[in-house]
């Protein structure tokens, strides 16, 4: 792959990762992702000065924790994210690329309080930036880790859905 | 065909003893809510923050106890105070960042100084005035600096470093005194050498913060967390014994989980803390609104700060060893995320649920009976727990739980009702 197509597939791969994910096509999602694929969520508190790991884990740690969810009690009000790829940088030599991301996510209210009061009512759920790194082969791209470095600390219910 | 119960069916006393529910209106009344402010959380100890957030001398950390803000320092002498962060001239917030250090200077003042950026009268870490801007001009000799001092708060720093203060300072105990014994059993964990905070987060919730309190309270709802059934539920689960102590605390016995029950999970056994057996769990709720829970390799601190009848924010700490390496404490981080983190099993279910409390028991609904009525000597499923603490509500604020418009002293006694 030239350099250019390379960076075409980053940005269709975060743009379809989010599509997927909003869609809660768990296992599509992880398609795109390699064996050594590592996800974190992280944020900075500047409450105790401290960088801080929210989430994190294989994709293996990551299928598990999905096909556990019918088990758990969840709020399933569905998130839905909003991402500008700003930078994709192909490493053509090493095989990799590096792209960064912003990322909205809404949470539009379907069971979480009171449904009759709230279902429809979409919020801004957290705020924050992909940090992807890539394996880029003959077959493509693969995603082999997503940092999702988030500035809302803030969290309110939380969720048990990946961001 | 009957109806299932109609109003005066619904809104009648239930056949348990008084103490064995409460009056929703304690969840919802603005006016109770007000008091609650005025008698409680303005009188008894309440902790704030972690020594860990603020290391170094001249750190500090802000906070909000019974709406009144306050700000933790840590002086040149490494003595921690606290002091309402309220400047004494027109009463604007001093310090507004989260936390931070008072050695850097700021736009309005010096190095080592509270400043106060409207008028820019400085403070040292002993809250002594030290600085008034233009002071003989405009005050001749009619006010000194030792006359305008920031009003200074009872502070300790007890049980693995936590800070705690008081805004009563007629209060004639220490945090110890105060605990009455609930700490003990983790005592020997939490103080055998330093511990630091890793992880924070809040939580916004629209409910009462008592529905908290009683979350933790109780155990009987680990039937909304898959993740404790699968790896609790046994004989030895069922034994633990939920105890009240003076004060209105109590605490929950040990057992030790079987974490390799829940698929991804994996014991905490080679990093539990120091004296507690492996995989063991402690927990610990303090009067008015405090959560210590420790389960084998990381423990959690729930601080609530009420913000109205219906509304309460809940700052959730993780802390390990200070002298975790990186390996330890990423698995501390991963034990504490897996169910306790914004993103993990167990609290996202537990807020659910009392997000569903807050919005049945809205101001406008009907007033109803809340059951605290289960009775399993003393176990992990009876809910002596929330007995406990609502009998030391009542006193407090001398208001009877299952009917709050009746004073507490003349109606405490528990009768069984036929």
């Amino acid at each position: 792959m030239s350099g250019v197509d390379t960076a075409n597939a980053v940005r269709d791969s975060i743009y379809r990762a989010c599509l997927y994910k909003d869609d809660m096509a768990w296992e599509k999602w992880l398609e795109l992702c390699d064996d050594d694929y590592y996800y974190a969520i992280t944020a900075y508190s500047p409450e105790i000065s401290n960088d801080m790991t929210y989430l994190s884990g294989s994709r293996e740690d990551m299928s598990t924790m999905m096909n556990m969810l019918p088990k758990h009690n969840s709020d399933h009000s569905p998130l839905k994210r909003h991402c500008s790829v700003y930078t994709v940088d192909v490493d053509e030599k090493a095989g990799t690329a590096t792209a960064v991301s912003s990322v909205l996510v809404y949470q539009t209210q379907l069971d979480g309080i009171n449904c009759h009061v709230d279902a429809g009512e979409s919020k801004v759920f957290i705020v924050g930036k992909y940090h992807d790194k890539f394996r880029v082969s003959g077959d493509g791209v693969k995603f082999i880790e997503r940092i999702v470095k988030i500035d809302t600390r803030r969290l309110d219910k939380g969720t048990h859905y990946p961001i | 065909m009957a109806r299932s119960r109609n109003h005066e069916q619904w809104t009648a006393k239930p056949s348990l003893a008084s103490d064995e529910y409460v009056d929703s209106r304690i969840y919802s009344d603005q006016e109770i809510f007000d008091e609650e402010q005025e008698k409680i959380f303005k009188k008894a100890w309440i902790p704030v923050c972690h020594e860990s957030e603020m290391p170094k001398a001249y750190d500090f950390r802000t906070t909000t106890v019974a709406a009144e803000p306050i700000v933790i320092t840590r002086g040149k002498d490494m003595k921690v105070r606290a002091f309402l962060n309220v400047c004494p001239h027109r009463g604007n917030m001093i310090e507004r960042r989260p936390s931070g250090s008072f050695l850097e200077g700021t736009p309005s003042g010096n190095p080592k100084h509270m400043t106060c950026m409207f008028h820019a009268w400085q403070f040292d870490m002993k809250g002594r005035c030290v600085y008034i801007s233009r002071q003989e001009e405009g005050y001749q000799d009619r006010l000194q600096k030792q006359q305008v001092g920031l009003r200074e708060l009872k502070c300790e720093v007890y049980f693995g470093g936590f800070i705690w203060v008081s805004l009563n300072d007629d209060i004639d105990m220490t945090v110890a005194d105060w605990a009455a014994g609930s700490l003990e059993c983790l005592q020997p964990s939490l103080d055998e050498e330093p511990l630091e905070v890793f992880h924070y987060h809040k939580a916004i919730i629209p409910c009462n913060y008592k529905l908290w309190h009683d979350t933790n309270c109780e155990f009987y709802h680990d039937y909304l967390h898959y993740h404790n059934r699968i790896t609790g539920f046994n004989d030895a689960y069922f034994a633990r014994k939920n105890m009240g102590f003076d004060n209105g605390h109590i605490n929950v016995g040990s057992f030790e989980v079987n974490y390799d029950n829940y698929e991804g999970a994996h014991s905490r056994e080679t990093i539990s803390f120091p004296h507690l057996p492996a995989n063991h769990w402690y927990m610990i709720d303090m009067f008015p609104g405090v959560n210590f829970n420790l389960r084998g390799s990381s423990l959690r601190c729930d601080m609530m700060t009420p913000l109205g009848p219906d509304s309460v924010m809940i700052e959730f700490r993780g802390l390990g060893l200070k002298s975790d390496d990186a390996k330890t404490r990423k698995s501390r981080i991963d034990h504490h995320n897996s169910i306790w983190g914004p993103f993990g099993r167990n609290l996202h279910e537990d807020l659910l649920a009392v997000t569903g409390q807050g919005a049945a028991m809205n101001a406008s609904a009907e007033k109803r009976q809340i059951l605290h009525g289960r009775h399993e000597n003393e176990t992990i499923h009876d809910e002596n727990g929330m007995r406990h603490f609502y009998e030391e509500w009542g006193r407090w604020m001398d208001r009877l739980p299952s009917n709050p418009d009746k004073p507490f002293k003349e109606n405490s006694s528990a009768v069984r009702a036929v």
